[in-house]
């Protein structure tokens, strides 16, 4: 995997690199703004980019701003947004043109080595990686159709809008991979998602999560 | 009388008995004597003024004409003169009462044209700006109020001067009224307020006598502070009515602007806390967790570690990222309020002085505990400014003085570098936006070359 990082805290910057080139990646830059990310992903064409939200010169949210602009116009690229605070708005706008190569970890993940480098290569591969925490907004947020779930599809939508798989699901919560689907089948109902011939019901689940 | 009722007699006693050997008695005694000449003054050459006019307008043949034209002119003169002269001596006055009163009054905004320009004698619009200036009317009414408040002050000193007098007595009786028996002495009169001129209020002729001229001066030394105070504390309220810049509305506006350097300041100090927490602890914390991650990665679910001297650099670099974050935090904490702060100003001073690089030498008298929020911002304003001396001054020893004097507590802090501290940058700004909104003062005073001394005036209660 070729990866690009744009982190302005140098050691957690350099923690980064370390991890995923120990883990056989390839980090093609690792800079520190907005505008170098732009240029490097110019450059590189990585498969994907690490971006922190809060870089400067502001200190606010360029890295998201970046991120948008990275998903407009490189779309193969998958960008995993990273940050130490999780914000709704963030996570709706990142998702706002499809959940498909889009991560939005807290900071704290990379304390779970393995965890992290799977979302990532999830995100790579145009896969979703939302952290918990964001599911955990949105529920709390109540969308509608949301609070018809049972508290076991909550638990199945919100496993499901990490990005993982039926099967992923399944060793989560200790569940045969019938069951999930079974959960899953529910969810798509309640939410009122017809049944369609791709996994795109899945990440349509996610975005009703979201109202958008 | 219960016990704490004997107490408390007890301590309005002595300081009833305190009283004439204050500080502040001796202030306001000063200040009533020493504005008297002003109040005076400004009287006496208006009114010679007006009198030289009606005497000018008497004698000549045509004094109709005189009176009609030149009378008129001459009293506009006059009047001009006044408001001209009315703000340098309100600022004297001004001066006076922040030097012996601590009434720290500000200087009226300067004299404007009516486009808000700076008016000076000659530029056009000068005069028109002076009749239309308000703190010129204003002082001149308190020039005018302070002849009777003057006579008053007058008379307060008097209390003092006629009391001490009066305690002599029974000291040089014995010397003067050594003649031989038999001669005729004429008594001797004793003044005091209530008859100061003449015979005085009742004469004495033999010894034992004085002792009543003596207690009539115990009398009068005990109770001059607080007639002076009294007098004093009118003049007080009309030199805060009239010298100071502010008309209500003023005050409102100058409040309405402190309200929201306050509020500014509060979201500016949180903001930069979160800002302090999210680029240090946290990213310490959050490198520190992925460093255990990898550890813990490298060190398998079982079996012996494939590579244990990087597991050992990972470890030893967490606990590194463990104890820094736990610095960090410390050092923030302290920043946000530094507990020895509890244990008053004289404490949190001596340890912020202790860790400084370059020597401070410091003082401090504080009988009387500021409020919790004067106490921090004084702390602050000491540790800021002792900073900046350390940062850019050059100086080879620095002194910091923290003094309660009334109700006011002073910061000194001065040093002996290279000087040339600019009042409009960010630091000094500032800070001096963060005393304005307790109504406190400070004063710079950094010629190029040096020495520095910069002093601020706080009140003991927010």
């Amino acid at each position: 995997m070729r990866v690009v990082i744009a982190e302005d805290a140098a050691m957690m910057r350099e923690g980064l690199t370390r991890l995923l080139t120990e883990r056989g990646h390839e980090v093609c830059a690792a800079i520190a703004d907005g505008e170098a990310l732009l240029a490097a992903v110019a450059q590189h064409r990585p498969d994907v980019a690490v971006v922190d939200i809060r870089m400067p010169p502001t200190h606010t949210d360029e890295g998201l701003r970046a991120a948008l602009e990275l998903r407009d116009r490189y779309p193969g690229t998958g960008v995993l947004v990273f940050s130490q605070y999780i914000e709704t708005r963030y996570a709706s706008e990142l998702l706002a043109g499809g959940a498909a190569g889009v991560g939005y970890l807290l900071k704290d993940r990379v304390a779970d080595v393995a965890e992290f480098a799977d979302a990532l290569a999830r995100v790579s591969a145009g896969g979703t990686a939302l952290d918990p925490e964001v599911v955990s907004q949105l529920l709390a947020a109540r969308q509608p159709g949301v609070a018809a779930l049972t508290p076991r599809e909550r638990e199945v939508l919100t496993l499901m809008a990490e990005g993982r798989s039926n099967a992923g699901i399944s060793s989560a919560l200790v569940l045969s991979t019938g069951a999930v689907e079974k959960h899953v089948a529910s969810i798509f109902g309640k939410l009122g998602l017809p049944p369609s011939e791709n996994d795109n019901r899945r990440v349509l689940a996610v975005l009703r999560y979201l109202g958008s | 009388m219960d016990q704490a009722g004997v107490a408390r007699v007890r301590v309005i006693a002595r300081a009833a008995l305190v009283a004439p050997v204050t500080g502040r008695a001796r202030r306001e005694a000063l200040f009533a004597l020493a504005g008297a000449p002003i109040g005076f003054g400004f009287l006496g050459i208006a009114f010679g003024g007006a009198l030289a006019i009606a005497t000018a307008a008497g004698p000549t043949p045509d004094s109709a004409a005189w009176t009609a034209i030149w009378a008129p002119v001459l009293v506009l003169l006059l009047l001009i003169l006044a408001l001209a002269a009315a703000r340098p001596l309100g600022g004297v006055i001004r001066w006076l009462a922040a030097w012996l009163l601590a009434e720290r009054i500000s200087e009226p905004p300067p004299l404007r044209t009516r486009h808000g320009l700076p008016a000076r004698p000659g530029k056009q619009g000068w005069l028109a700006a002076r009749f239309r200036d308000g703190p010129g009317w204003r002082a001149t009414v308190y020039l005018l109020l302070k002849f009777p408040v003057a006579v008053f002050e007058f008379y307060a000193v008097a209390w003092w001067a006629a009391g001490i007098a009066d305690l002599t007595y029974p000291f040089w009786w014995g010397l003067m009224r050594n003649h031989p028996p038999g001669t005729h002495l004429s008594p001797v009169p004793v003044f005091t307020p209530f008859g100061l001129f003449g015979s005085g209020t009742f004469r004495v002729a033999t010894f034992p006598g004085t002792f009543a001229a003596f207690a009539a001066g115990v009398g009068m030394v005990l109770a001059a502070p607080w007639v002076t105070r009294a007098v004093v504390w009118v003049d007080r309220w009309l030199i805060r009515v009239l010298l100071g810049p502010r008309t209500l509305a003023q005050r409102v506006r100058d409040l309405e602007r402190t309200r929201a350097l306050a509020v500014n300041d509060s979201a500016a100090v949180l903001r930069q806390v979160e800002r302090n927490l999210h680029d240090g602890a946290q990213i310490r914390l959050a490198t520190l967790a992925m460093n255990l991650g990898m550890a813990r990665e490298k060190l398998g679910a079982d079996g012996d570690p494939s590579d244990l001297a990087a597991v050992r650099k990972l470890v030893d670099a967490a606990h590194q990222g463990a104890k820094d974050a736990l610095g960090e935090l410390r050092e923030l904490a302290k920043g946000i309020h530094p507990p020895v702060l509890d244990n008053g100003l004289t404490d949190a001073l001596a340890t912020l002085v202790a860790g400084s690089a370059v020597p401070v030498k410091l003082t401090t008298s504080i009988a009387r505990r500021p409020s919790a929020a004067i106490e921090s911002i004084g702390y602050f304003c000491a540790a800021e400014l002792l900073a900046n001396a350390v940062k850019h001054s050059r100086a080879e020893t620095i002194m910091l003085e923290a003094a309660q004097r009334d109700s006011t507590l002073r910061l000194t802090v001065s040093d002996d570098g290279a000087g040339g501290a600019d009042p409009h940058g960010t630091g000094l700004a500032g800070l001096a936006q963060r005393i304005r909104i307790v109504d406190g003062h400070m004063e710079i005073s950094s010629p190029p070359g040096g020495p520095t001394r910069i002093c601020v005036d706080l009140p003991l209660r927010v």
